[in-house]
């Protein structure tokens, strides 16, 4: 589904991602794992084309990024971690708006809007203002957005942040139900907790470069001491990247 | 798409008061209050210089000069009498502009050249001088007047007759001057509502600068914009998504404006706005001007990094082209070489243009070289935003 080669970025002089090489299969969600300025931002926004990449390969659904970009942007969507809808629109005046740039509409945009609202619980309260809502509704509204052209691939770029338990669950359960529609999901936090519970492989991310990837299980059971957690796992790997460098 | 984006800009600025106020009320009160702030300033029947007469001659020729000043409808007499020097000054502080003396014994060295016994004019501090030039030019035509009568008066002595020959003299000479405004009907002349709707209507356009920085940058900031690249959208039909429903608004402030101008300032004893003769010039010249403040407006909110960034500086340069581009000062009070800097503003382009239709009575010939340069000003900012917006989404700023 996503095949990286040799991905390299920099930013001037800084080096934000260095031979990054990384695959991804259809149906999998896969949680990004890095300290702040790791990478992962990046490389978010270089498989959504919103940023060059100076070497690499970037493949999706088996077609260079590059030259297919709008062909694969239709088939993906990006939630970032920012409220990116608008306040003064209610959740239906903003659904519609994004699927009116998209140029969704007939019996899809109907289709497309129900499968938003529904999967996202927001059927009561899609006249309501978007800045009236709490902080889980409004991270529920920004997911829904990004499933009106009922992508393939979802990017969510820590999608929990600032939000209650009860809401982050909710999120949570939701992204989870994405596997069963066979989604891929690239899920980056910093809630190691979150990418225990929902995905199925990972990546942590350290200096622009993989220090591990692969099953989630099979990347505790096979850490030094099987009874680590992520988070204790993460911050070894990252603290000993950290002091090679 | 642009449906989409046309619905959504219009809800925004619909559903933002502030930004409503700002596009349409504030201008709309402007235009009020200065077509009835200036409307006397455009009266030609209008008494602006107040005056006293200081009477100490008391003979035939001051009372005929009091006369004269009286027939005079540009001038008021002061409504006080004026007996003292203290009372002189006191009134000269509160509103009177000149006080004339006529001195004992006027009358007789009246016609003489190296009289001793001369008119004196005091004058208020605040008088400017094209007023006091005014004043002095009625006083000596006033005289002349007198003097003429008086040589005839002695002459018909030697040559009975002749003051009936010489009548066509004392008729008054403002009966044989007509007065035509360029550009407008014989019986019209300019007034404060065809001067001041075009200024307040250039400025009320450029307003646009603050809500439409506004809503860009709270899209930038809050990735909206970044999501609708990913979704397809290049920054050229982001652009045009902006242009679009901001002209049509710019439209909407133009002709709301303009019926502020007809139909409200009359009922406020200020006179009607008159369309002139060109509508398709009235169009060409709003949509270079909404061209231009667009380009500004996007070039400010690519340019800045808050709303409070954008909002000083979008504010400073509204007042900094109204100021320079001859909005809140006309430009024929300025001196010649602010006149040529006000060249630079292009509120001052936009601002020609609508006084070439509104006052000169031109049509769109004449405004086609304002209306180009406006166009052309807002495509260039247009574009060097697009280069702005480009490498900042490149470098994630």
């Amino acid at each position: 589904m996503i095949r990286i080669k040799n991905l390299s970025k920099s930013y001037n002089t800084i080096l934000a991602l260095d031979q990054l090489n990384m695959s991804i299969g259809k149906g999998v969600i896969f949680g990004l794992l890095g300290p702040n300025g790791a990478g992962k931002t990046t490389l978010i926004s270089i498989l959504n084309g919103l940023s060059n990449f100076q070497e690499g390969d970037v493949e999706i659904f088996g077609l260079p990024l590059q030259q297919n970009l709008k062909q694969i942007r239709k088939r993906c969507t990006f939630i970032p971690q920012s409220l990116a809808l608008y306040e003064n629109l209610s959740i239906i005046e903003n659904l519609r708006f994004f699927a009116g740039i998209q140029l969704i509409s007939g019996s899809t945009l109907q289709n497309n809007l129900d499968y938003a609202i529904s999967v996202n619980h927001l059927e009561t309260l899609l006249e309501q203002k978007a800045g009236t809502l709490s902080g889980g509704q409004k991270r529920r509204l920004n997911i829904a957005i990004g499933l009106l052209n009922n992508p393939e691939i979802l990017y969510f770029d820590e999608p929990t942040i600032g939000i209650d338990p009860e809401s982050r669950n909710d999120i949570l359960e939701t992204i989870r139900s994405f596997k069963e529609d066979n989604k891929t999901v690239i899920y980056t936090s910093h809630y190691m907790d979150e990418i225990e519970k929902i995905c199925d492989e990972a990546a942590i991310i350290n200096h622009g470069k993989i220090i591990l990837q692969g099953d989630l299980q099979t990347m505790l059971k096979e850490s030094k001491d099987p009874s680590m957690s992520l988070e204790s796992l993460f911050i070894h790997l990252t603290r000993q990247d950290n002091a090679n460098a | 798409m642009l449906k989409a984006m046309l619905k959504k800009e219009f809800i925004l600025i619909l559903r933002d008061k502030h930004a409503l106020a700002a596009l349409f009320i504030m201008p709309s009160i402007f235009i009020l209050i200065m077509s009835m702030a200036l409307k006397d300033t455009f009266d030609n029947e209008r008494a602006f210089i107040r005056y006293a007469v200081i009477d100490q001659d008391q003979t035939s020729i001051s009372l005929n000069i009091i006369s004269a000043l009286q027939d005079n409808t540009t001038l008021e007499q002061y409504g006080t009498e004026i007996t003292e020097q203290k009372q002189l000054q006191q009134a000269l502080n509160s509103g009177l502009h000149f006080a004339l003396t006529i001195p004992k014994g006027f009358a007789k060295q009246f016609k003489n050249e190296n009289s001793t016994r001369i008119l004196h004019l005091d004058v208020a501090s605040d008088v400017k001088q094209n007023m006091l030039l005014l004043f002095k030019g009625e006083l000596t035509g006033i005289i002349t007047q007198l003097r003429i009568e008086k040589m005839l008066q002695e002459l018909e002595v030697m040559l009975p007759g002749i003051t009936a020959k010489t009548d066509v003299l004392m008729q008054n000479t403002n009966k044989q001057i007509e007065v035509h405004f360029n550009g407008l009907k014989p019986d019209q002349h300019p007034t404060s509502t065809q001067q001041s709707v075009p200024s307040w209507i250039v400025f009320g356009m450029f307003f646009i600068i603050i809500p439409m920085s506004t809503i860009f940058i709270n899209e930038r900031k809050q990735n909206t914009l970044m999501r609708m690249q990913a979704m397809n959208i290049s920054i050229p039909i982001l652009f045009t998504g902006k242009v679009v429903p901001y002209m049509l608004i710019n439209q909407i402030q133009v002709w709301l404006m303009i019926g502020v101008g007809i139909f409200i300032v009359p009922l406020l004893g200020a006179d009607a706005l008159t369309l002139g003769n060109s509508l398709p010039g009235l169009f060409m010249v709003s949509t270079g001007l909404s061209l231009a403040a667009i380009g500004t407006s996007i070039l400010i909110a690519v340019s800045v990094n808050t709303v409070e960034q954008a909002t000083t500086i979008g504010g400073i340069i509204n007042i900094l082209f109204g100021a320079i581009g001859g909005v809140m000062v006309p430009k024929f009070f300025m001196p010649q070489s602010m006149q040529v800097l006000s060249n630079i503003s292009p509120m001052s382009w936009g601002l020609e243009g609508f006084l070439d239709i509104f006052l000169r009575g031109l049509d769109a010939r004449a405004v086609f070289s304002e209306s180009l340069a406006l166009a052309g000003f807002g495509i260039v900012l247009l574009f060097i935003a697009w280069a702005i917006f480009a490498r900042r989404t490149r470098n994630g700023t």
